[in-house]
Formats: C-alpha cells, structure tokens, sequence
C-alpha cells in the first residue's frame, strides 16, 4: 500500500512537471529577441509582402495570447479577442492531436526530423553511456577494491583527467589520429551506400560510430569511477562490513553480497539523470563528428528561430529526463527501501 | 612515501598522455601519395566514378521557393536548367532558350526554347514548363527570394511547345540576370503544389529537372548524392556521380581533404591555407567568389527627429555618428591593409563601397579611398569642434555633453568580427575614440538594427547577386522600412539614381550611373567598407583533372567545373 502510495506520488510530480514545461516550451522561445520570420533572411530580395505572407503561413501573424500581440517586443493587444484564434491556443490543439508542427527551416514535419535525429542520437550517445558505466563502474570497483595502492591512484588520476579533459579537444585529437588509420572522420554513414546490403551498411554505421564512441566513453567514464569509488569506499569502512570480515567472508563475497548493493545508490542516481541528458547528445562531440543528432537540431533551430522544433526538441528532452527521473525513484524503493517511508 | 608515489605516476600519466597527444598530431601531416583513404578509387573500372565533395553546411530544402542557404542554390544550380545562366566569367548565356528577342517598346520578351529537352523522369520539356515555372516564382508570394525577380513581369505565356512570352510593367535592363535563378521545374509534377500552401509545403525529395546531374538521396546534414545526367542537351557530365558530404567542424573539414576523404572542398578557414598549400597532392584556389560578399562598418545615421517610428524606429544612436566629419575622421583612421593582413590572413582585397570589386564592371574603381592617416583623422575631429575637454584620452562632442565612446555590436556567429572589432578599437582609439565591443546573437542583432536604428555601430555585411541593384538599395529611403537599410541614410538625390538605373536600357549609361551612386555614398561616408573577402577552395591534383580555375570568379562546384573534370589516369 506505501509503496502504491509512493508510486502515484512520484508519476503525477512528473506528470505535473511534463505539463509545466509543455506551457513554457511556448513562452520560452517568443520571449527571446528575434523573429523567426526575418532570422537568416536579411536580403534585400526577402520584402514586405513575402514576409508578411510568411508570417501568415507560419500562424505568426495571430496573437501570442489574449492581451499579447508579441512577447518581444511587448505588445499588448486586444483582450476580447477569441482565445480559440491566439497561437497558444493552436498549439495546445495541435499538442493534444499529436501534432508537433512543420519546421520553419526545412518546410518537413518536425516529427520526422525527431525521430530521425533522436535516433542517431540514441545509437551514438547510448553506445557511449553504455561503455562508459560499464568501464567506470568496472575500474572504480576495482580501484576501491584495492584502495589506497597504487593502483587505486592510477585510477583516481585517471579519472580525474579524463573526466576533466575538454571533450572536443579529446574529439579532435582522436580524429586527427584516426583519420590516419582509416576511420571515416565524419558523419554517420559514408554517402552513396545506400542501395548497399544491410550487412556492409550496418558495419559501416559501426565504423563512423568508433571515434566518437570512443571519445565519449572516455570523458564520460571517469565521473562513473570517482563516484563509484568513492561511494564503495564509504560503505566498505562501515561496521557490518568489519563484522563480515571477522566472519571470515571473502573479499568477492564481502563486495557482492553486502557492501555492492548500498554502495550503488548514488550511481544509480548519476545514470538516471545523464541517461535523462543523452536526449540531449553530446553537442560537442555531434559537430567535431559531424554526426546528425539532435544537439545540432537544436543549434540549428536556435539559430533560425524555428519554434516549431525547438518546442518539439524541449519536449523530449524533458519528458526523457523526467521519465529517467520517475525510473531512478522507483528503482531507489527497491535497492533501499527506507525511502518509501520517509 | 605515498605521497612520493602519488607524484611519480602523476607524472608518468602526464608524459604518456602527452606523448599520445603528440602522437596524434604527427598523424595529422599529409598522408603519403598511393594510399588514398577513400573506400573507392575512381580508376577502378566497373565501379561509378564518384566525386566527392567536402563543405560545411547542407541545403535547407530542396524546394527552389523555401531555400535560404546557399549549399540549396548550389544543389539548384546543378539539378535545374534556366532559361538564362551565369557564368564564373561573369556574362550570361542562353540556357534552354536558343534564342531571345525584345520588342520595340522593351515590354516584350520571346523566348525560343529548344527542342528535345527531356526531363529526368524521362517526360519531354517544353515551352508550357519553362511559363509555368516562372509563374509559379511569380505567384507565390511567401517564397522567401525568388518571388523578388518577377516583380517587373506582367504575363507569362506559352504560345506553343517551343516559344514562351513574357510581358512586362516597366521596362529591365536586366533580364538576363532574372531569369537566371528561375530555376524551370515540372509542370507534370508540380501542377498540384502550383499555390500556396502546397507549394511551400512540397518538399521536393525527388527533384526532377532538367539539368546536367540528378538527385538520387538527399539526407539533410549528412550529404547530397547526385548522379550524372548524361542526356543533358549541352553539358553531359564526364563523371557518374557526385556526393556532397556535410562536415560541420571547418578543421575536420580540411582534414578530410588533406587524409583523401574527399576530392574538394569549396571553403576553409585562412588559417588552413599555408598548410594546404605545403601539400604536393593538393591545390588552393583564391579569387573572387561567385556570390562575392562585402563586409561593412555600419554607422547607425537614423535621425530621432525623422524616425521611423510607425515600423518601430527607436533611433538612439550616437549624435556624433551622424555628422560626416566624424565618419570620414574614422575612415581615415583604418588601416584596411592591416585588417586584410591579420583578419584574412591576406585573403581578401581592400574595400572601396557596396558594390565589391567581384562585380565586375560594376565596380567603380575610379574612386580614390581615404588613406589612412592618423593626423589627417585627429586634424578633421579637431576642426569640427571634437575635443578632449576632460583628458581622459577620449574626445567630447563639440558642446561637451557625450564623450565619442560608441557601443560596436557584432553577430555572435562570426569568425572575422572579434578581431575586426580589437583592431578597429586599437586604431580609432589612436584618434581619441573608444569603442565598447559586444558579440550579439545574429536575430537579436537584425531587432536593434533596422528599422530599430538601436545601436551606434555594428560590423555586418552583405552576400550578393551579380547585378549591383539589391546591394545599391541598402542606400536607399525606400528600403528604410523594410529594415534593409542598415544606417538610416536618405538621400533624395541618391534614391532618385537608384530608380533610373532600374529602367536604364543601355547597359553603359547605367553603368555610369552605377558608378555616380557608388561616388555619391563614398563621399557622405556612409559605410566603411574594411575588405571584399576572397574565396578560398582546395582539391586534390591526384583524383581529378579539368577543373576550371583561372576565371573571373572561383567557384570548385560550380557546373562547368563539374560537367568537365575527369578522374586522373
């Protein structure tokens, strides 16, 4: 019955939560100085008419919402005007039918650029969360396992240093390095190869995804050691773990069975939260690779002021993040139950 | 003792990184001749032979009406034919038209089109796809540029299969220049996107034109794959294929080029240059660029007793920037060679007015620039009343209320602009001027320029068409409201030229007055015009031969390079 209790409190928070940035996401970018209409068409070919025409096609020239004509510059307008016209009003419609709009930019269905962007973004970046808790973890068990040798101080600086390293730097390097050993340097496929069998395609697609696999699981592996080691460490100095060793347990049986499962709760915490942000790509290592993901959506869209695709990109950014969230919650009640009753 | 130990593996650790770090970058030089990286070697018979270029943007759409970038006009310029085309050596020829005739009065064009087009679906073109195309530009309001060149047409008709008719309001002196980007498209396929909102929305995948390559996949910043349309009626490419590959980083850019990734590039940064150019495989180009850009110091000259407030004139700029003096004190002030030298790396040529030195004939190089001279600057603000009242290093406005301290804004998306602007503050500071520098998002930046007129100074610039119409209208009354008119300028005078040179028929009394206009503007310092950016572009000599460099204007992707290169034996 808690534990029900505790489930709906934590779903209708996100709930709550995923509503609240569906209203921002619309506020957010018109309050930004700009208009989508003129933003990367200063040329004097680009006149009144075709603007105003434009604005009418985008549903730019109705008002934000009752009292507002725009948001920035402030104009008020008429408040007596029928809510059902505003462009708030469109886009909760358009929401509520599952409708996210057509892109400003390339005139296509935002739906389709995030479905084709979120999923590059997710072979990239969770091949990369993958590997990197999988070594982090690995390496901070280790290092905790035998603290305080030398060992255990080659992967704290390790660590340090990787987790420290600017990660278009490190991009660079190893693509400069790799483009002398044959890797593909950018993109996701090699062009042109796309009436090749399934298998050439699928080993090509490895292939390009090498470098920046790498390079990711090498920034993004020492935060999961240092936070692993030192979490292990911590609850390897406390009583119950003495009193198993004066049982005469052995060190392995010490590490699975008492001290692994309480040492990783704050790990759990750290996946949930970059898992959340792996939506978001890694915008850095997209450009230095040129991969198409969605962190170069999302710049892309900045720049043109594409509304439609910022709030598509907002969204799923959010709802990812909040769900990670909702999932962390849920798997803290079972690896500890304590938090059900606090 | 542990902390002994500490130090020795931080320092081990430190030297083994920095050895893979140079390790790395000694990878980076030129790879060795005979070990191409690409996965095909165009000498291998049986497989296409593939050129494969390098840049760094990707078209926006494949919609001829909702394209903005330029990486979609080149894609455009490939797939489509027009009735009339540019070329690098800057004339125009007869595309699928074979002939053109004018009538007496100058209102009425016909067009003979030729014969046996075909399109790359295999359906003839005629003379009723060539009108209905140009009707399409010209009935579309909302397509963003190419509605602008039929603004002069009146009637577009077919009368039969081969002839076309175009009927005109005023007279134009260049039409040869507006037909050229009304790209001809399907009637067949594109009657059912002939009207908005369709024709906006269409976008267009499968591209069917009729011009020397055809699209085979488009994939939005990842790469254009064209193939060759050996059909076509005048330029059948010797290649098979061409691919497009999107690099967004500029350094990774050069490197594909340098590791044989690719076969060209059509940009780099200056700083790649040298490097380039050390390397036996590849070959630099530099020239005038086919669109060729100028960048200008805008001074915001918006009167606040003649703002245009009813489009949202703020009109808050610096008093001081509005008396000529000072402008002309400022031009005297830069040393444009020395801008060229460091923020071109010496790739570019020095800039005179709007109209860049690419223009051609348009360019008026009779004028004489200001030269740079300090004195000369510190003896006219001197003159005019502009002292330094409280010696602060900083001169006063004559009647001491404002020092000549003026905010110098930028758009944050430009590589040239910060150093521009340190070096434009470290010269004018010598004449007693200070400068306060802001980078600023690009569409915040367009808000507080025009018609706002909320700013002193911002360093911007312009791309261009080859003819010198649109770059001359930024001068004019007319365009204040529309927000292309960047400094407030107005002058009945100037806006008076700007209107014969429209209906002027005889190509050299509208070069002259080309030529007045750009006089005019240059002695009322209205811009200073730092430099005309050169284009820098690179292939390998060890892949393909036949490119056409030595004209007017550079121009790797341009068609007559890519109907003509073949592979190396």
């Amino acid at each position: 019955m808690k534990r029900y209790r505790y489930l709906l409190k934590k779903v209708s928070w996100s709930a709550f939560t995923i509503l609240f940035v569906l209203i921002l996401n619309f506020f957010l970018f018109r309050v930004l100085p700009g208009d989508p209409v003129k933003a990367g068409t200063h040329d004097p070919r680009f006149k009144k008419e075709n603007q105003e025409a434009m604005r009418v096609r985008f549903g730019l020239d109705k008002p934000v919402i009752n009292c507002f004509e725009t948001l920035n510059p402030i104009k008020v307008g008429d408040c007596w005007i029928n809510p059902f016209e505003t462009q708030f009003f469109i886009y909760i419609r358009n929401l509520v039918q599952g409708e996210l709009g057509i892109s400003y930019h390339t005139n296509g269905p935002v739906a389709d650029i995030l479905v084709e962007r979120l999923w590059n973004t997710l072979l990239l970046i969770g091949a990369g969360q993958i590997l990197s808790i999988i070594v982090g973890i690995l390496f901070g068990l280790f290092a905790a396992w035998k603290a305080r040798t030398v060992i255990d101080y080659s992967a704290l600086i390790t660590g340090l240093v990787t987790w420290s390293l600017p990660t278009f730097w490190l991009g660079i390097i190893l693509l400069f390095w790799g483009s002398g050993h044959g890797f593909p340097i950018g993109g996701r496929i090699t062009p042109g190869t796309s009436s090749y069998p399934l298998s050439y395609q699928i080993a090509d697609i490895a292939k390009h995804m090498v470098l920046p696999t790498l390079t990711y699981t090498i920034v993004y592996m020492g935060e999961y050691l240092l936070v692993m080691r030192s979490s292990l460490m911590d609850v390897l100095s406390e009583d119950y773990i003495l009193t198993a060793k004066a049982k005469g347990l052995s060190t392995f049986q010490i590490l699975k069975d008492h001290a692994l499962k309480n040492a990783m709760l704050p790990i759990v915490t750290i996946i949930a939260i970059n898992l959340g942000f792996t939506v978001a790509g890694a915008i850095q290592i997209e450009a230095v690779f040129s991969w198409p993901g969605l962190g170069g959506a999302v710049y892309e869209a900045l720049e043109r002021r594409d509304y439609p695709v910022l709030q598509g990109v907002f969204l799923l950014i959010a709802v990812s993040v909040v769900i990670a969230n909702l999932i962390a919650d849920l798997m803290y009640s079972y690896l500890d139950p304590r938090v059900q009753t606090e | 003792m542990k902390k002994y130990t500490l130090f020795v593996i931080a320092i081990v650790l430190a030297l083994v990184l920095s050895a893979c770090g140079g390790g790395a970058q000694s990878t980076a030089e030129p790879e060795q001749p005979g070990e191409p990286a690409a996965t095909q070697s165009p000498e291998e018979p049986g497989l296409p032979v593939v050129l494969r270029v390098g840049w760094a943007g990707s078209p926006d759409t494949l919609n001829p009406g909702t394209g903005v970038l330029t990486e979609a006009y080149t894609i455009f310029a490939l797939v489509y034919d027009t009735i009339y085309e540019y070329r690098l050596d800057g004339t125009y020829t007869l595309d699928v038209a074979e002939s053109a005739e004018l009538s007496e009065d100058g209102l009425t064009w016909t067009f003979k089109i030729r014969d046996g087009i075909k399109f790359h679906d295999g359906q003839p073109m005629t003379a009723r796809d060539v009108a209905f195309s140009v009707n399409l530009y010209k009935n579309n309001t909302d397509f963003i540029y190419l509605n602008a060149y039929t603004t002069n047409f009146d009637t577009v008709e077919a009368t039969d299969d081969n002839t076309v008719v175009i009927t005109l309001l005023n007279p134009v002196p260049n039409m040869d220049y507006l037909l050229s980007y009304l790209y001809i498209v399907p009637e067949h396929i594109w009657k059912d996107y002939a009207e908005a909102p369709a024709s906006t929305e269409f976008e267009n995948l499968e591209m069917i034109g009729t011009g020397p390559f055809k699209m085979i996949e488009y994939r939005q910043n990842e790469f254009v794959h064209l193939g060759a349309n050996k059909e076509h009626f005048a330029n059948p490419p010797k290649i098979d294929e061409v691919i497009f590959q999107t690099f967004e980083s500029p350094d990774v850019l050069v490197q594909s080029l340098t590791s044989g990734q690719v076969d060209m590039i059509t940009e780099m940064p200056a700083t790649a240059v040298a490097t380039l150019q050390g390397d036996a495989n590849i070959k630099v180009v530099t020239g005038a660029p086919f669109a060729p850009s100028v960048s200008d110091v805008i001074f915001n000259q918006a009167d606040p007793e003649n703002c245009p407030t009813d489009v949202g004139g703020l009109c808050t700029g610096h008093p001081a920037l509005r008396d000529r003096n000072v402008r002309l004190a400022l031009a005297h002030a830069t040393d444009k060679q020395k801008l060229i030298d460091i923020v071109l790396l010496g790739f570019g040529t020095p800039g005179l007015t709007l109209i860049p030195d690419g223009l051609g004939p348009w360019y008026n190089d009779t004028l004489v620039d200001y030269e740079y001279d300090v004195e000369k600057a510190r003896q006219i603000l001197d003159d005019a009343g502009y002292k330094d009242t409280d010696s602060d290093g900083i001169r006063e406005t004559p009647d001491g209320s404002r020092p000549l301290n003026f905010k110098m804004h930028w758009p944050s998306d430009s590589i040239d602009a910060p150093r521009l602007a340190e070096l434009l503050s470290e010269m004018w500071g010598e004449v007693g001027v200070s400068l306060e520098l802001q980078a600023i998002d690009p569409d915040a930046l367009t808000a507080e320029c025009c018609p706002a007129f909320d700013f002193d100074i911002i360093l911007w610039g312009w791309g261009s068409d080859p003819d010198p119409n649109l770059l001359l209208s930024v001068y004019s009354t007319g365009e204040i409201p529309n927000g292309y008119n960047e400094t407030g300028y107005s002058n009945p005078a100037y806006d008076e030229l700007h209107a014969q040179q429209g209906v002027e028929l005889d190509p050299e009394k509208r070069r002259e007055i080309v030529w007045e206009m750009q006089k005019i503007v240059h002695d009322d310092v209205v811009y200073i015009i730092p430099y005309y950016e050169q284009a820098t572009q690179a292939y390998r000599v060890d892949r393909f031969t036949g490119w056409i460099t030595g004209m007017a204007k550079v121009e790797l992707s341009d068609v007559s390079s890519l109907v003509v290169i073949e592979p190396v034996k």
